[in-house]
């Protein structure tokens, strides 16, 4: 137990440290194609999100499947590197501070001491001690347990494993301190010489902690911990993590697409749609006041054991659009039911209505983009292009759509569509803490919602 | 809008289940011994209504699920006692399927029994409706049954989907396997017809088509025919899909499962679970592999289909919210038991199982305390040989002497609410647990 004391004593513990700062990460796959693999674009998995997630803290980082959660997940653990921005570990409170004014800073004083705030910080530039002294505070917890445990090898090889790596324990020691973590999550001595086959789902998860715990982290990320398992277990799991968190003042990184689960073990929560954040802040608040569209969606969708019964579960129309080409402004305004002509509308959702409609779409045959919000559509005959036109400037497209173009013009057999230019919708303040990305001022969103 | 109405259990001569099980026991062999997946299980499925059956892992609800169709892997399974029996419909008489108030405008009545031609006899306990067991149906008749009459959803639609087919080729197979009259019909083929054409056109419209056929069908003086099959094959696999909100139908036919998105996919099996217009649906966990905000358009589309076709619904789900949403009754199971049966809003006001309780308050709630949520200690028993004692044994908070010794049978305790458990059990009151009381 010598060791363990050591390295506590090492780090110093505050609580109002941050543990892990999340600035403008971006994460973007290339698409290649041809012969010679050339890059011809990039899947936006995770672009630009930035959050700090406190010690002792759980924050909760939800969104549908595909909208870069669990790629985010991997780029805070260190597992894969982001494209863009940085993770930082380890910084003090007013070390948060100094290194948002040195990003704000171009000048090149900030950027030689952001290099070397880096060097020290910076997860994806740290050598050396630094690098060991971050791999070993932060650890994952993986969805399938049957996946991320090797099945060749005996519970005490698994568990003791980060320890012998890390030189913390050898022998008998190292048997007693497996022993140890095995008590901590509901395990016993008899499991020592155990295969991961031979476990339940909810033992596999538990194994799965007591590896992570082992080497006393700082952060564990939690991938989906409990999606593999049934209620009564996860009910088992969830207070097992709670229990760990309050006597070791551990943070988590909670990711999950349940948010009942994320009401019930998170203080803090993050929406995410496609690869941005669409509103964060206090798990409550958010719960009570949702300021995003896209939140409102999902709290909606879900039904809640203790909802009254006439409660309806309202689904949210269309998919996920193309993270390859995600859209302007508001990323979620294909999709949301209250936005507004500033919203971002561009010739794309001219091009995913076309799609969704009979006959029109066989006749475009291609697209001459001036830029994103303004373009002409080739199409094979002329009917076919003042028939596009036409509609255009009727009912039958969204009404905030309509109001957004700004031109629309036939020549030949081609239209040509312009719409109004708008920047990206950026994070702004609700309330304390409380940030979304979302045009619409909450006093006049309430009514409008759902 | 997903609500919980009440329907009425469709006519007045009908009989009010359309399918029910009894003692159903199926058993595994293991190395270790006799795994008891599903273990004496009784219900019934009433005409229009949607019956839950909720459990966790390894309950047994999914086995129950797969054996109304013979879809079991038997053997090695064993089927140790226990019958399906299912009450088919048919067009109605009275209005020839386009609706009337004889058949509750849905075009379908019960259909009588043949040996008594719907005046009640032996053979059908004098309902005089067709009583069919399902168990132990011959392949040839099952067959008939599966995917017209009685028609499933699966969990994974990505696995059930085959990824080798266009989703036209799929869907396809519904309708030459129970529509071939109807195909025959479009492309001018009557009945009586026995000349070349009609034979080579029934073997393509049964699926029973090799490549001579194909030749033969090629060519023109029946390629017209032919085609006439194929285009009406190809309407009716459309309109099935358009019943299902997609919007593009005719070009999704062409389409692999793998170019399709999951909710997309599982409208896919939808649309092919409904195209024959089946009595019974199972829908085993239809949306747990898909998104919240997915799922609530599924269900509302199943919901609503249902409520124009008063198709019966046995919907398998381990999730309770839900349930609670979309069920009209819910059955329990536990280690290859039903516990608890009743009305849903019976069963989540007043829960009587300790297990249904364990379970209830085991969900997540904005009200649930951090750190103290009701989880069941222990972990599900294995089946292997179990003893003859009540199966939450050993997790159950309030149990007694009496539960290690004797298995407590489903019982009444309300009206349309039945709970095995002594707890309720008035004569055994000395020895018998209690909710008050705790154990350990």
């Amino acid at each position: 137990m010598n060791a363990m004391n050591d390295v506590s004593s090492k780090v110093d513990r505050r609580a109002d440290d941050v543990v892990l700062a999340v600035r403008n990460v971006k994460k973007h796959y290339p698409i290649r194609e041809g012969v010679f693999q050339s890059v011809v674009g990039h899947v936006k998995a995770v672009d630009g999100v930035s959050f700090d997630i406190r010690r002792g803290e759980t924050v909760g980082l939800v969104g549908e499947s595909g909208c870069g959660k669990s790629t985010l997940g991997r780029c805070v653990s260190g597992l894969s590197d982001p494209t863009g921005g940085g993770v930082y570990f380890g910084l003090s409170k007013a070390e948060v501070a100094r290194l948002d004014t040195l990003l704000a800073d171009g000048s090149a004083a900030a950027q030689a001491e952001l290099a070397q705030m880096e060097r020290r910080h910076r997860i994806d530039r740290l050598e050396g001690a630094a690098q060991r002294h971050f791999r070993r505070n932060c650890q994952m917890v993986f969805q399938d347990s049957f996946a991320s445990l090797n099945p060749r090898q005996l519970v005490i090889d698994i568990v003791g494993r980060p320890l012998r790596v890390y030189r913390e324990a050898s022998g008998d020691a190292l048997t007693e301190r497996v022993v140890s973590l095995l008590e901590q999550v509901g395990l016993g001595r008899h499991h020592l010489y155990r295969f991961p086959h031979q476990f339940s789902g909810g033992q596999r998860q538990r194994i799965s902690i007591a590896r992570a715990l082992a080497l006393d982290p700082d952060l564990i990320v939690l991938d989906e911990p409990t999606s593999a398992l049934d209620v009564s277990v996860q009910a088992q799991i969830l207070n097992l993590l709670y229990e760990l968190q309050r006597d070791r003042g551990l943070a988590y990184l909670f990711v999950t697409h349940d948010l009942s689960v994320v009401h019930h073990m998170a203080d803090r929560l993050v929406t995410m749609y496609l690869g941005r954040v669409a509103e964060s802040g206090d798990t409550n608040t958010v719960f009570e006041t949702p300021q995003h569209p896209y939140t409102r969606a999902l709290i909606a969708a879900k039904p809640d054991l203790n909802d009254d019964e006439g409660r309806t579960m309202q689904a949210l129309e269309g998919r996920v659009p193309d993270p390859a080409r995600p859209p302007q402004g508001c990323r979620f305004h294909t999709r949301c039911a209250v936005a507004t002509p500033m919203c971002g509308w561009e010739v794309d959702d001219v091009v995913r209505w076309l799609e969704s409609s009979k006959g029109v779409f066989d006749a475009l045959e291609g697209v001459d983009r001036t830029n994103a919000f303004d373009a002409a559509l080739r199409f094979s005959s002329e009917a076919a292009a003042r028939n596009l036109a036409s509609t255009l400037r009727s009912d039958a497209i969204p009404a905030a759509m309509q109001q957004a173009l700004e031109d629309v013009t036939v020549s030949g057999g081609a239209v040509r569509v312009r719409f109004r230019e708008v920047p990206e919708v950026e994070l702004t303040e609700r309330g304390p803490g409380h940030h979304a990305a979302c045009l619409i001022n909450p006093s006049h969103s309430s009514s409008g919602a759902n | 809008m997903l609500d919980m109405t009440n329907r009425p259990s469709g006519l007045a001569n009908s009989p009010a289940t359309i399918a029910s099980v009894r003692d159903l026991t199926v058993h595994f062999p293991s190395k270790r011994g006799m795994v008891h997946a599903v273990d004496r299980v009784s219900f019934e499925i009433r005409d229009g209504e949607t019956l839950g059956l909720v459990g966790e892992t390894g309950c047994g609800k999914s086995v129950t699920g797969r054996s109304f169709l013979q879809l079991l892997p038997i053997p090695p399974g064993i089927l140790a006692q226990g019958t399906v029996t299912f009450h088919p419909h048919a067009r109605c008489g009275a209005c020839a399927g386009t609706g009337c108030d004889a058949c509750n405008s849905t075009g379908r009545r019960p259909a009588a029994c043949p040996s008594c031609t719907g005046a009640g006899c032996a053979q059908c306990n004098g309902s005089g409706a067709e009583t069919v067991e399902l168990l132990r149906l011959p392949e040839d008749r099952i067959r008939r049954i599966r995917g017209d009459r009685i028609a499933m959803i699966f969990q994974d639609p990505g696995k059930a989907l085959n990824p080798t087919l266009t989703i036209g080729d799929q869907l396809s197979e519904v309708f030459l396997q129970h529509r071939t009259e109807e195909l025959l019909d479009a492309a001018g083929i009557g009945p009586e017809d026995r000349g070349l054409a009609a034979r080579l056109l029934g073997r393509l419209a049964s699926q029973r088509n090799g490549s001579i056929d194909n030749l033969l069908l090629s060519l023109p003086p029946l390629r017209g025919k032919r085609n006439l099959l194929l285009d009406a094959l190809r309407n009716n696999v459309a309109a099935a899909l358009a019943e299902t909100q997609i919007a593009n139908p005719y070009q999704i036919i062409d389409r692999y499962p793998h170019e399709l998105s999951g909710g997309m996919r599982q409208r896919v099996m939808i649309a092919q679970a409904l195209a024959c217009n089946p009595d019974l649906l199972i829908a085993d966990e239809p949306t747990t592999a898909l998104d919240v905000t997915v799922q609530a358009r599924i269900l509302e589309l199943i919901k609503d289909l249902q409520k124009r076709r008063q198709t019966s619904v046995l919907y398998i789900s381990h999730d309770l919210s839900l349930v609670r949403r979309i069920c009209d009754r819910v059955a329990v199971m536990y280690a290859g038991r039903v516990v608890e049966i009743g009305r849903t809003d019976r069963i989540f006001r007043n829960p009587s199982h300790p297990y249904t309780r364990g379970l209830l308050h085991a969900v997540p709630t904005a009200a649930t305390k951090r750190g103290q949520l009701m989880a069941i200690k222990g972990t599900v028993p294995e089946l292997v040989d179990p003893p003859p004692s009540c199966r939450f044994v050993g997790r159950c908070p309030h149990e007694k002497a009496l539960c290690r010794s004797k298995n407590p049978e489903l019982a009444q305790i309300a009206d349309e609410h039945s709970v095995s458990c002594f707890i309720h059990d008035a004569a055994g009151a000395a020895d018998a647990p209690s909710f008050d009381e705790k154990t350990q």
